[in-house]
């Protein structure tokens, strides 16, 4: 796959003397929605931090639109157009819905611009039109998944990596968040999730890759691997199934 | 439940423990008998760690109570608990970084130290330091004798552990500090050992050898209350498994029953992994049944 | 002194807000520096005192209006704040939590130091150029000065609130206080935010400053330390971080203070804002508007111990090094340098009791003069009043140091990291202000005069060679017995507690009882070291032990590395005793200090010989 707007090379990243990653290597193609797997510990989240520039790679590196991110703050790569979901939505809690969403296009100096994507952004998630002058802390957790991806949505990013986005969400509100991704996804932006959930994130992805402990052990089209019998034990950490 | 244990040396009834909205912990009930190992498993965020705090003392339950040997100890300080003989280790391993591993395993054995005695308060303290300054020979046998032991245990973890005996912990790999932390619980001779996620960050290789470890110190007799995400292990060990998810039990039996439940499957493996399975047939038939078979990535 | 009408109370009342506005405008600066960098800056109070010169220049020596004054005063402010975040914090980064901290009593220090040198010691007087008419409101007045500060202080508050709500960079502002990570997520830069939040906090600070030299009419160098900790406490009173509670923790200090001085006098005004920080700290430490029932988390937690290799001395070099110390008045005869050395010694003792706190427990203690001032006072008065012999008096004074220390400092036992800090520096203060107020024991501001001189029967010890030799006997006891203690499985848990408290808990270490006995010890030593330095000085008083003692003792165990023992003796030896032997202008020591800790902490934070 030639044409990957974002690739990961031989990425090797430690946290402290700890090793997390062993030669991560991994591609998310223009317009697909790819999802990375793995269990507890398996260094899902820090491939998120890798790519936002949170954590420096020992080596190896991460490349956007052709061009390596080495060396670029976080403010920097986002300003590349790179969106994030992070793990538990992290909203500003004390801030309005809609101080949270404008917070999404801090990068962004056209006011006018601005206004009428958050106008389509509110289309986009209705529901967050009615709770604008709410603060965010208070709605409940797939309301704040909403206002995490409309906020992401605000820079206008051309990808956008999410962080277990259905953790901690009942059934109901899972369908929804999925259904927005897919939506996203539709309109051009590529979408990198980090799931524990295997089985939901390989019903909308393109593609996945399954980690375990720092490694790549499975990867391939996610219609595969959601029926290969080998992803439950490898994401589980277990060598023999039970 | 056909192998209810008679004695339980824990027994936890309607535990409960709020974080503002969220309940982490929501009146849940389990027993652990002596000599099993009991496991709790559970998709993340469902309230596993906060339970070993509860039980720990290092948090207090808004509601329920806790039993340990016949005893009520809701609410008593970690330090109470663990002179009663409860050990612990912790999710992402919290060793004393700058002590040799030998002290942090002697730490370990702080609560069986006659020089730590009497808890009379003021006095208590003086003779304490008293006995540090004079070091009798009684006070400099039992120390020679703690340092034997805890040697004892670490050669349990043989050659990764026995060469770094006086090295800092902080100078240790991840793996090791788990051993550590292990270590230095089994130097308070538990009579209870909680162990959260012990092989989290481990190898297959390293867990295999923690399995074998954990496997050693059931066949002592150890009483065992085990967080592990690595089901394998679980289905290995555990008398007894208990699964939780939203802070409540969802299941609990023998490992083979629990592993089959569909409740279970849901929670841990994802939500609609279930129903997924029973669409599966229907929706999603024609994508890719006969694309390539995933590439399997050797390590 | 207890006013029966209402014209005194509402004059009181107006007093007490006046200065709860000047503290607002203190404590809202801090609030917004620990919201987006979870620090307590103590280099505030010294802005404050900058912010008063520049205003002292413009008034007095440029003649400029009062509006130019103040924008004077703020911009100059503003950029000392920028300068300082990005000289002086953002360097330590990611080093532990406390160095930021530490670094701003470097910074406050050299600050200090710095305009007592431009400006002399001296107390300046800033006149107002404002009409002196008063308006009369029922049995009391407001002046133009009084409305001025309320109009500054509502002015700026509204100000803030716009800046805050209504701009992209205030809207950063909250976001990165909220969620550091996620706020660089959507773009911020959050360097570029710390440095605004230092500017701003630090132009409110310069015109705070201002203000007060304008009530007061006077300004000096030191003005800073104690407008400063006020700033913290009513931060504190209104929870770390929480900007409208800085400003009502700050009008309800000021009115405690005002209420309390018309109860009890003047000379008390310090002694209310501690202690309502003690009980603050204790009874509430989320503050007085917070509804968690816990301390924040992770932020305020982590020791000053940087992993290193410590130097370890061989045994026989140990005791080389010792009969060499011993052997030197044998050699040297000149009384002025083992006068010098002698008073090194001294501070050994104080720097030894630290170390033991501080480095081996993990509880930075920023009041520990108090523990020498306890122990002087105890033995000299013991000695004169009460009539026991020197040689009886001074362990009887350790005790009492040990006593009295460990009791005041207990309550705060429960805090950790920065509340520690916080609450020893109070502790220490309010020793200071008891001493100075309990005039029918402590003899109040006069101070001891006549302090009896060690003597072995019969015969007092005061020749050059016993000023040297008997701290150096005490100095060598102390330090083989500490060794001996950190050898034992007390050094082990005392250890352990400075690691991971939590871990420690959970082994069965009973914190209270272990910080206690650390508190004990080190009170033991500091109150006999206090002891010896009252009987070779023979005169003593309040200010014989002042808060930048606690600072020269904190530099003293860096320099040598926390917890080691060597290390400690050797920070003394330095840091006493060079700057003299080198005759060292007396008023760049202080400033000599504030540079080293503050290259310390950036460069060396393990120190010369390793921390342990």
């Amino acid at each position: 796959m030639t044409d990957a707007l974002l690739r990961l090379d031989r990425v090797n990243s430690f946290y402290g003397p700890v090793q997390v990653h062993f030669d991560l290597s991994l591609e998310v193609p223009r317009g697909q929605i790819v999802c990375l797997l793995g269990g507890n510990a398996s260094g899902k989240s820090t491939t998120m931090k890798i790519i936002l520039g949170l954590l420096k790679p020992r080596s190896g590196q991460v490349v956007f639109d052709g061009q390596p991110l080495t060396g670029l703050t976080t403010p920097q790569i986002v300003r590349r157009g790179i969106g994030s979901v992070p793990e538990s939505r992290r909203l500003f809690g004390t801030m309005t819905v809609r101080e949270n969403v404008l917070m999404g296009a801090y990068t962004r100096s056209d006011a006018h611009t601005v206004a009428e994507d958050y106008d389509g952004v509110l289309d986009l998630f209705p529901r967050l039109r009615e709770r604008h002058a709410q603060q965010a802390g208070t709605l409940s957790g797939g309301e704040q998944q909403m206002v995490a991806m409309a906020r992401a949505l605000m820079g206008r990013p051309r990808l956008i990596v999410m962080d277990e986005p259905t953790m901690g969400l009942s059934p109901l509100h899972v369908d929804r968040v999925l259904e927005m991704i897919q939506t996203i996804n539709r309109q051009g932006v590529s979408i990198f999730m980090v799931e524990q959930n295997a089985s939901l994130a390989l019903q909308i992805a393109h593609r996945g890759y399954v980690l375990q402990t720092g490694r790549i052990v499975l990867s391939g089209p996610a219609a595969d691997l959601a029926r290969d019998p080998q992803i439950r034990d490898a994401y589980l950490g277990g060598a023999q199934a039970a | 439940m056909a192998n209810e244990p008679k004695k339980p040396l824990l027994a936890i009834a309607g535990l409960t423990r709020r974080f503002g909205g969220l309940t982490a912990v929501n009146g849940l009930s389990l027993t652990v008998g002596q000599g099993e190992l009991v496991s709790v498993i559970g998709p993340n965020g469902a309230g596993k760690t906060t339970l070993f705090n509860l039980i720990s003392g290092l948090d207090v339950p808004d509601a329920g109570s806790v039993t340990f040997e016949g005893r009520d100890v809701t609410g008593l300080s970690a330090e109470r608990l663990a002179a009663l003989g409860l050990a612990r280790s912790f999710q992402h391993g919290r060793v004393f970084g700058n002590l040799s591993v030998l002290d942090n395993v002697l730490v370990g054995a702080h609560t069986r130290l006659r020089a730590v005695k009497p808890r009379v308060p003021v006095v208590g303290p003086l003779v304490e330091l008293a006995l540090a300054l004079i070091r009798p020979p009684s006070v400099r046998a039992e120390e020679e004798r703690l340092r034997a032991e805890a040697t004892e245990i670490v050669r349990m973890f043989g050659e990764r552990l026995t060469p770094r005996l006086d090295k800092p912990a902080h100078s240790l790999s991840y793996a090791n500090r788990r051993r550590v932390e292990i270590a230095r619980a089994l130097a308070l001779h538990p009579r209870l050992l909680l162990l959260d996620e012990p092989t989290a960050g481990m190898n297959p290789t390293e867990t295999a050898e923690m399995l074998e470890i954990i496997r050693g110190l059931k066949a002592r007799g150890l009483t065992i209350l085990l967080i592990e995400h690595k089901l394998d292990l679980v289905m290995q060990l555990s008398d007894r498994v208990v699964v939780m998810d939203h802070g409540a039990r969802i299941a609990e039996g023998l490992p083979a029953a629990v592993a089959n439940d569909p409740a279970v499957i849901e929670a841990y493996l994802g939500h609609k992994a279930v129903g997924a399975a029973n669409q599966d047939a229907g929706q999603d038939a024609g994508r890719g049944r006969d694309a390539t078979v995933p590439v399997r990535i050797a390590h | 002194m207890f006013p029966t009408t209402l014209g005194p109370w509402l004059d009181y009342t107006i007093n007490g807000l006046v200065i709860g506005n000047i503290y607002a405008l203190l404590a809202v600066g801090l609030a917004l520096i620990f919201g987006v960098s979870h620090l307590i800056n103590f280099a505030h109070g010294s802005v404050y005192m900058v912010g008063a010169y520049i205003g002292w220049l413009c008034v007095t020596k440029l003649a400029l209006p009062l509006p130019v004054t103040f924008v004077a005063v703020a911009a100059g402010c503003g950029l000392l704040g920028a300068v300082i975040e990005r000289v002086g914090l953002r360097p330590l980064r990611n080093a532990p939590r406390i160095a930021p901290l530490l670094a701003t009593i470097g910074l406050s220090v050299v600050l200090d130091q710095s305009a007592q040198l431009l400006f002399s010691p001296d107390p300046r007087a800033l006149p107002t150029q404002l009409p002196t008419w008063r308006i009369a409101i029922g049995g009391g007045s407001i002046g133009a000065l009084d409305l001025l500060i309320a109009g500054v202080g509502i002015g700026s508050a509204a100000l803030l609130y716009g800046f805050l709500r209504f701009t992209k960079l205030g809207w950063a502002v909250r976001a990165t206080a909220l969620d550091r990570d996620a706020a660089q997520q959507c773009g911020v830069d959050v360097d570029k935010v710390n440095r605004t939040v230092f500017a701003i906090a630090s132009a409110l600070g310069g015109v705070s400053g201002l203000l007060v030299g304008m009530y007061y009419n006077t300004i000096d160098p030191n003005m800073g330390f104690q407008a400063g900790l006020k700033g913290i406490v009513a931060q504190l009173i209104g929870g770390v971080g929480n900007v409208p509670g800085a400003i009502a923790g700050s009008l309800l200090l000021g009115l405690i203070e005002s209420y309390g001085i018309a109860l009890f006098g003047t000379s008390y005004r310090n002694l209310f804002a501690f202690v309502a920080l003690i009980l603050i700290l204790v009874l509430r430490p989320n503050g007085l508007f917070a509804r968690a029932r816990r301390l924040p988390p992770e932020p305020l937690t982590g020791t000053f111990i940087a992993p290193s290799r410590p130097l370890v001395l061989p045994k026989w070099a140990v005791w080389a090094l010792a009969a060499a110390a011993l052997a030197l008045p044998l050699v040297v005869q000149q009384p002025y340098l083992l006068q010098t050395l002698g008073n090194a010694w001294l501070y050994a003792l104080l720097a030894l009791s630290l170390t033991l706190v501080a480095g081996t427990v993990g509880q930075v203690s920023l009041g520990h003069a108090g523990l020498l001032a306890i122990g002087a006072y105890a033995s000299s008065l013991l000695a004169l009043d009460a009539g026991v012999p020197v040689l009886l008096a001074v362990p009887l004074a350790g005790l009492v140091a040990a006593a009295l220390g460990t009791a005041l400092v207990y309550p705060s036992f429960r805090l950790r990291g920065h509340y520690v800090s916080i609450a020893t520096l109070a502790v220490g203060e309010i020793v200071t202000l008891v001493i100075l107020n309990w005039e029918s024991l402590t003899r109040g501001p006069i101070g001891v005069t006549g302090i009896p001189p060690l003597s072995v029967a019969g015969k007092p010890l005061v020749s050059g060679q016993w000023v040297y030799w008997v701290p150096l006997a005490v100095l060598l006891a102390f330090a083989a017995l500490q060794s001996r203690l950190l050898n034992s499985h007390l050094g082990r848990t005392l250890r352990a507690i400075r690691e991971d408290d939590v871990a420690a808990r959970s082994y069965g270490v009973d914190l209270n009882r272990y910080k206690g006995l650390a508190f004990a010890v080190a009170g033991f030593i500091a109150g006999v070291g206090g002891a010896l330095m009252a009987h070779f000085y023979s005169y003593i008083n309040h200010e014989t032990f002042p808060a930048p003692v606690s600072m020269l003792a904190l530099t003293m165990v860096i320099l040598g590395g926390l917890g080691n023992v060597a290390g400690a003796v050797l920070g003394a030896a330095v840091l006493v005793g060079l700057p003299e032997l080198f005759r060292a202008a007396a008023e760049y020591r202080m400033l000599i200090y504030g540079v080293v800790l503050l290259l310390l902490i950036r460069f060396r934070p393990q120190g010369l010989l390793g921390t342990v």
